[in-house]
C-alpha cells in the first residue's frame, strides 16, 4: 500500500514539475532561495517513476522524458527574442521587468554591451552600476538625462576607449517605440541606481518625417546575390569578415600587401546596426573603428610596435602584434612610455589622437606637458599636476629642422622666416639661412605630443577598388545580413528532415 | 449481403470512426463555401486563451503529424500486403490489416484537425485566408473531391479486407490500396502547395539562373495564374521530402505500437508477433531515413536560390542552432537504429560473430555525429577571438563546415547500412563457392567508397562552394548510394541459397530494444514539429513572404526555447490521441473475442 502510494505521488509530482517546466513557472523555492529548476525536479521525478513504475507508466514515463529532453536541449540555445513587450501598467517593477526583456531582445543592447564586471571587453561599455555611474559621465546631467541621451543620441557623448558604433535605438532595424525606451532606461536605472519613470519629452521627435527620411538608405538598389559574390570573390572581404553560412573559396589568394587580420562578424550587422553605418563603413572604412578590430603603429622606447589594438584605458593599451614567425602575442603598454613625437601645427589636436603634450613657452622659456583637454583656434588645455592650464599656440616656441645641399642637419628655434630667408637660433647663436640654400624643410616642431592613432586594417582606397554597381550590390547585400542570432553552422542547405 | 454484414456497424468503432469523418467531412464542406465569400476588413481576431497563433500551430501541428500517420502508415500496409501476397505469409496480412483498422481512427481524427485549423484561420486570419482563398480558390474545390476520393477509397479497402482474398480479388484491393495512397498523396500535394506559396511566392525563371520570378506586382496584387501558384519554387522539394518522411514516420510509428504491444505482451506468442511486427517497421523507417537527407538537401537549396536571405536565415543566422538541435535529433535516430538492429542479432545464433565489428561501428557513429553537431561559429568575445586568432577554430571550426557535415553524413548512412547487411547475415552461410571472393569484394567495395567520400570531403575544404555543392556533393552522394546498391546485389546473389544456421528467435528481444523503437518514435515527431516550425518561422513577419506583411501582435518569431516547449505541448497531445485510438482497437478487439463472429451473426440475421 505504501509503495503504491509512492508510486502515485511520484507520478504526479512528474506531471507537474513537467507542466510547471513547460510553462515556465518560477522555480520551486526551496529554504527561501531557488535551489533547483523545475527541469532538475522532472528529471528526478521521471526517473523515480521509470525505476518504481513497471509496463505503461514506465513507457510513459521514458517517453515524456524523451519529449522533455528535447525541447531542455533546444533550450538552453543562446539566442534573442525580436517579440514585442506588453507593458501592463506605469509602475517601476513593470518597466524594470519589461525594459529587461527588450535590454535581451527586441533592442539587441546585451549584443555589445554587459552588464558583468568580470566579463571580457565588450564592443561598447559594461554597464554594471549604470543606474548611479550615469550620474558621473557628463558634468551637469542627471542620470536619467545622461541614459536618455545614451539612447536617443549615442553618437553625442562617447565613452573614453570606444567607437561611435552604437545606433539610435529609435531607428530602424531596431526601432525601439518611445515606451520601449522608457522601459530600458528604467532598467538601466535599477542597475545600482534609483528607477524614476516619470514621462520626459524625447530629444528626437521619432515620428518626424525628417527623422525617418534621414534613415532612408541612398543605395540600396543593388543585387543581394551580386553583392555576395563581390564580398566573397570580388573584394575579398570574406578573408577577414566572418559571416555565419558563408565560406571563403579555397586556394582564395589576397593581393600583395593585403594580409588576413581580425575584422568584426558581419552576420548579422544590419540586424544591430543602421543602413547609414554600414554604408559609412564601407565608403570611410576609418570613421569609426569597432573596438577590439582598430590598427595601431606605436613607437616606445624607439621601436615601433604595429598591430592590433586589443584594449584601452586611460593607463595602458594592450596591443595584439604579430611576430616574425608569424605567432600572435598580446603586448600590455604605458602610455607613458610612448615616445613623444614632434607636433608641426597645433590644430586639430583631437582627431590627430594626441593625448599628451609638451610644450615651450616662448615668453619664459618654461617647459609645460600634461594631458591635453581642449583646443581652441587661439590655445590649448592641459591637465598639469592636476590643473588646468590654458596655452596660447601664439606663444610657444617653434623649433625648425631643415638639411641644407651639403646635407647638414640645421636644427633651432625659429626665429623669423620670409621667402628669401630662414633665421633660427642654434646653439645661442642667431643664423640666417638662405632658402637658395635649403634643400628639404625646413619642418616646424610647435610642440611634443604622445598620441593614439587607431585606423582601420580596411585598405583607404578600398570604395575606389569597386565599380559603383558592385559598391551598390554590397551594400544590399550587407543590408541583408540580419540574423537575430549570430551562431552556427554551414553556409548553404543543410539535410533537413521534416 | 456483404453491405448489410458491413455497414451493419455492429462495432460501435466503426460507427464511431464513420460519425467523425461525416462531422469532419461536413466541416470541410461549410469551410469551402465560406472561402468562395469575400471576408470582412477585419485583418485579425484574437483567440481567447491561448493566442491566435498558437492556437493555429496546435491545431496545424496535429494535422499534419496525424496526416502523416495516415498517410504514411497505408503506404506501409500497401507494401507490407502485397509481401504477403507474393511471400504467402498471412503475418504479413494480418499486420497490414491490423493497421488500416487503426487508420480509420487516425483519419476521422485528421480530418477533424483540419477541420479545426480552417475555422481558426478563417475567424483569427480572415484577411490572409481571403487573400490565399483569392488564388487557390479551385484547387480548395479540387481538395474537397480528393477528400472524398480518398475516405471511400480508405473504406472500401478496410472493410472490404477480408471479403477481398483470393488471388484476383487481391489484386484488386491492392489497387485500391494503391488509389488510396494517389489520393492521400495527392491531397498532401494540393495543400503543400497552399503553405510552400506563403514561403515561396515566386516561381523559378529559365535555365540556368533559375532565378525567382515574383507572382505578384509592387502593390502586392496577384499576376500569375493558379499553376504558377501551385507549382512556386518550394512546393516539389517540399512534396517529396513530406512524402519520404511520411514513409519514415508511418514506419516508427508502427515501431511504437509494436513495442508498446511487445511490451504489454502476456504470451510469447504475442511477443514474437510484436518483436516481428516492431522489426518491420524499423526497417522501412529506416528505408525513409536514409534519403531524407538529401531530399533535406535538395529542400534547402530551393531555398536559398529562391532568397539568399532567407536560406542564410535558416543555415547561418536565425535558425542555425535550431539545425544543431535537429542533428542531435538525426543522431538519436540513426544511432538507436543501429543500436536496434544490434540488438536483433542476439535473437540469431550465429550473429554474435559480428559483435566483433560493434566498437568501431559505434566510434564512427558517434564521432560522425559530434562532427554533423558542430557549429561553424559562435559568438566570441575579443579574448577567445585573439585565443583563437580569427573568428573561427582553427581545427574544430573545419568540422562546421558543409563538406565535412555532408561526409559525416554519408559515413553515418554507409555504417548503419553495414548494420544492416550483417542483421541480414546473421545465422546465415553462403553457399555459393566463391563466397571468400564475394566477401572481399564487399569488404573492398566498401573501403575504396569510405576513401573516396573523404578524399572528397577534404577536397571541398579547397575548392568553391558552388563547385562543390553542385559537383563534390552529388559524387558523394552517388558514391554512398551505387555502393548500397552494388553490396545489396552481391549479397543478395551470395546468400540466395545460404544455409540457414538457426532461425530468427522472434520475441528473444530484450525491453531496451523496445524503448528504442519508442524512442525513434518520439524523436520523428520531435523533429517533425521543430522542421515544421524552421519552415513556417522561416517567412518571419510575413503571411506571404514579401507580400502580404504580419502586423499581428505575434509578427515575430518566437524564441527556439518558446518553441520546443510548444512543440513539447503538442507531441503530448499526439501520442495521447495516438494512444486513445489504439487503446479504442484494443478495446474493440476485446470486446469482438467475447461476441460470435460477424459472420456467424449475419447468416444468422439472413437465416
Amino acid at each position: 500500500m505504501q509503495r503504491k502510494l509512492i508510486r502515485i505521488i511520484s507520478l504526479i509530482l512528474m506531471v507537474v514539475s513537467f507542466i510547471a517546466y513547460i510553462a515556465k513557472a518560477p522555480a520551486f523555492p526551496i529554504a527561501s532561495e531557488n535551489l533547483l529548476p523545475w527541469s532538475t525536479w522532472f528529471f528526478i521525478f521521471a526517473l523515480a517513476n521509470i525505476i518504481l513504475w513497471q509496463s505503461v507508466v514506465k513507457l510513459l514515463s521514458f517517453a515524456l522524458m524523451v519529449i522533455w529532453f528535447y525541447a531542455f536541449a533546444a533550450s538552453i540555445v543562446p539566442e534573442t527574442s525580436t517579440a514585442t513587450v506588453v507593458i501592463t501598467e506605469r509602475t517601476p517593477e513593470v518597466f524594470v521587468e519589461a525594459g529587461e526583456a527588450i535590454f535581451n531582445g527586441k533592442g539587441k543592447c546585451n549584443t555589445c554591451h554587459t552588464l558583468d564586471p568580470s566579463a571580457p571587453k565588450s564592443r561598447c561599455p559594461d554597464l554594471t552600476d549604470i543606474g548611479t555611474h550615469a550620474a558621473t559621465r557628463q558634468p551637469g546631467m542627471t542620470a536619467k538625462e545622461y541614459l536618455i541621451e545614451s539612447t536617443y543620441e549615442p553618437h553625442k557623448f562617447l565613452v573614453p576607449g570606444y567607437s561611435n558604433i552604437m545606433p539610435p535605438v529609435w531607428k530602424p532595424p531596431i526601432s525601439l517605440t518611445e515606451l520601449e525606451i522608457e522601459t530600458v532606461i528604467a532598467f538601466l536605472q535599477s542597475q545600482g541606481g534609483e528607477v524614476d519613470i516619470t514621462e520626459f519629452k524625447p530629444p528626437v521627435d521619432i515620428g518626424s518625417a525628417e527623422a525617418i527620411v534621414e534613415e532612408q538608405p541612398p543605395l540600396l538598389t543593388g543585387d543581394v546575390e551580386r553583392g555576395k559574390k563581390v564580398f566573397v570573390e570580388g573584394a575579398k572581404c570574406i578573408a577577414c569578415h566572418a559571416v555565419a553560412g558563408v565560406e571563403q573559396p579555397a586556394g582564395q589568394t589576397l593581393d600583395e600587401g593585403v594580409e588576413v587580420v581580425a575584422a568584426p562578424e558581419l552576420t548579422d550587422i544590419a540586424a544591430v546596426n543602421s543602413l547609414r553605418y554600414i554604408e559609412e563603413s564601407v565608403l570611410l572604412p576609418n570613421a569609426q573603428i569597432v573596438s577590439g578590430y582598430g590598427s595601431i603603429t606605436v613607437k616606445t622606447g624607439g621601436a615601433i610596435i604595429q598591430g592590433t589594438l586589443v584594449t584601452q584605458d586611460n593607463e595602458e593599451i594592450n596591443v595584439r602584434v604579430k611576430d616574425a614567425a608569424g605567432n600572435e602575442e598580446e603586448r600590455a603598454i604605458l602610455l607613458s612610455d610612448l615616445d613623444p613625437e614632434p607636433i608641426e601645427e597645433l590644430t586639430d589636436l583631437t582627431g590627430k589622437g594626441y593625448f599628451w603634450i609638451q610644450v615651450t613657452l616662448a615668453d619664459t622659456g618654461a617647459t609645460i606637458s600634461g594631458d591635453f583637454v581642449e583646443e581652441t583656434d587661439e590655445s590649448i588645455t592641459l591637465q598639469v599636476d592636476g590643473e588646468s592650464q590654458i596655452v596660447s599656440k601664439s606663444n610657444v616656441k617653434v623649433q625648425a629642422t631643415l638639411i641644407d645641399f651639403d646635407e647638414n642637419v640645421i636644427v633651432g628655434e625659429l626665429v623669423s622666416e620670409n621667402e628669401d630667408e630662414v633665421t633660427l637660433i642654434v646653439d645661442g647663436e642667431e643664423q640666417i639661412i638662405d632658402t637658395f640654400d635649403i634643400d628639404e624643410g625646413p619642418t616646424y616642431s610647435r610642440a611634443f605630443g604622445k598620441r593614439l592613432v587607431v585606423t582601420s586594417p580596411m585598405p583607404n582606397n578600398f570604395p575606389l577598388l569597386l565599380s559603383v554597381s558592385d559598391m551598390s550590390d554590397l551594400l544590399a547585400y550587407l543590408a541583408s545580413l540580419t540574423g537575430a542570432t549570430a551562431a552556427t553552422a554551414a553556409e548553404e542547405a543543410e539535410e533537413t528532415a521534416e | 449481403m456483404y453491405l448489410t454484414k458491413h455497414l451493419n456497424m455492429s462495432q460501435s468503432k466503426n460507427r464511431l470512426y464513420f460519425l467523425l469523418a461525416l462531422l469532419a467531412m461536413y466541416l470541410l464542406l461549410t469551410v469551402a463555401t465560406v472561402f468562395a465569400q469575400d471576408a470582412t476588413d477585419t485583418e485579425y481576431r484574437p483567440f481567447p486563451g491561448i493566442g491566435s497563433r498558437n492556437a493555429a500551430w496546435i491545431a496545424a501541428q496535429l494535422h499534419l503529424l496525424f496526416g502523416s500517420f495516415i498517410l504514411g502508415v497505408p503506404m506501409f500496409a500497401v507494401v507490407i500486403e502485397f509481401v504477403g501476397m507474393k511471400t504467402k505469409d498471412k503475418r504479413y496480412d494480418k499486420m497490414a490489416q491490423e493497421f488500416i483498422k487503426l487508420c480509420m481512427g487516425a483519419f476521422s481524427t485528421t480530418a477533424l484537425m483540419g477541420g479545426v485549423l480552417v475555422f481558426i484561420l478563417i475567424w483569427c486570419y480572415p484577411k490572409v485566408m481571403n487573400k490565399l482563398s483569392g488564388i487557390f480558390g479551385p484547387s480548395m474545390i479540387f481538395y474537397v473531391i480528393l477528400f472524398f476520393g480518398e475516405t471511400f477509397t480508405l473504406y472500401l479497402y478496410s472493410y472490404g479486407w477480408d471479403r477481398m482474398q483470393g488471388r484476383v480479388s487481391k489484386m484488386w484491393h491492392l489497387f485500391l490500396g494503391v488509389l488510396l495512397n494517389v489520393f492521400g498523396t495527392a491531397i498532401m500535394f494540393v495543400s503543400n502547395a497552399w503553405l510552400t506559396y506563403q514561403t515561396s511566392p515566386a516561381i523559378m525563371g529559365p535555365k540556368p539562373a533559375h532565378e525567382a520570378i515574383p507572382l505578384h506586382d509592387e502593390s502586392g496584387a496577384f499576376i500569375g495564374t493558379l499553376w504558377q501558384a501551385i507549382n512556386n519554387y518550394t512546393w516539389m522539394p517540399v512534396n517529396i521530402h513530406r512524402l519520404i518522411g511520411n514513409i519514415a514516420f508511418g514506419g516508427a510509428i508502427v515501431g511504437a505500437y509494436a513495442a508498446f504491444r511487445f511490451l504489454a505482451a502476456k504470451t510469447q506468442e504475442d511477443r514474437a508477433h510484436y518483436d516481428w511486427m516492431g522489426y518491420t517497421g524499423n526497417f522501412i523507417a529506416l528505408c525513409g531515413l536514409i534519403p531524407l537527407p538529401f531530399a533535406g538537401y535538395w529542400l534547402g537549396r530551393e531555398i536559398y536560390m529562391f532568397n539568399q536571405t532567407m536560406g542564410i536565415n535558416m543555415m547561418g543566422s536565425l535558425f542555425s542552432w535550431l539545425f544543431i538541435i535537429q542533428a542531435v535529433m538525426i543522431g538519436v535516430l540513426f544511432i538507436g537504429a543501429n543500436y536496434y538492429l544490434w540488438s536483433g542479432m542476439t535473437r540469431i545464433a550465429g550473429g554474435e560473430v559480428y559483435a566483433r565489428f560493434r566498437p568501431y561501428m559505434i566510434a564512427i557513429i558517434v564521432l560522425s555525429v559530434a562532427i554533423w553537431m558542430t557549429p561553424r561559429t559562435l559568438i566570441v568575445t575579443p579574448t577567445e577571438l585573439a585565443a583563437m586568432g580569427g573568428p573561427n577554430h582553427p581545427l574544430v571550426g573545419l568540422f562546421g563546415l558543409m563538406t565535412a557535415k555532408n561526409t559525416v553524413v554519408n559515413l553515418i548512412i554507409l555504417t548503419t547500412f553495414l548494420s544492416f547487411l550483417f542483421y541480414r547475415r546473421s545465422g546465415k552461410t553462403p553457399t555459393v563457392t566463391w563466397r571468400k571472393a564475394g566477401n572481399i569484394i564487399i569488404a573492398v567495395t566498401f573501403g575504396l567508397a569510405v576513401a573516396a567520400i573523404v578524399t572528397i570531403g577534404i577536397v571541398g575544404f579547397k575548392v568553391n562552394t558552388d563547385f562543390r555543392v553542385n559537383v563534390l556533393t552529388p559524387i558523394q552522394v552517388l558514391v554512398a548510394l551505387a555502393v548500397m546498391i552494388v553490396v545489396t546485389v552481391i549479397d543478395l546473389i551470395m546468400y540466395r541459397k545460404a544455409m540457414r544456421s538457426s532461425e530468427i528467435n522472434w520475441g528473444q528481444m530484450t525491453d531496451r530494444s523496445q524503448y528504442v523503437l519508442i524512442l525513434l518514435a518520439i524523436t520523428f515527431t520531435s523533429l517533425m514539429g521543430l522542421m515544421g516550425y524552421a519552415r513556417s518561422g522561416l517567412r518571419e513577419a510575413w503571411h506571404i513572404f514579401g507580400v502580404m506583411p504580419d502586423t499581428s501582435p505575434d509578427a515575430h518569431t518566437p524564441l527556439l526555447a518558446d518553441a520546443v516547449n510548444m512543440i513539447a505541448v503538442i507531441i503530448v497531445i499526439f501520442f495521447a490521441l495516438v494512444g486513445f485510438i489504439f487503446w479504442l482497437g484494443l478495446w474493440g478487439d476485446k470486446k469482438k473475442e467475447g461476441e460470435p463472429p460477424v459472420e456467424a451473426e449475419a447468416s444468422a440475421g439472413d437465416d
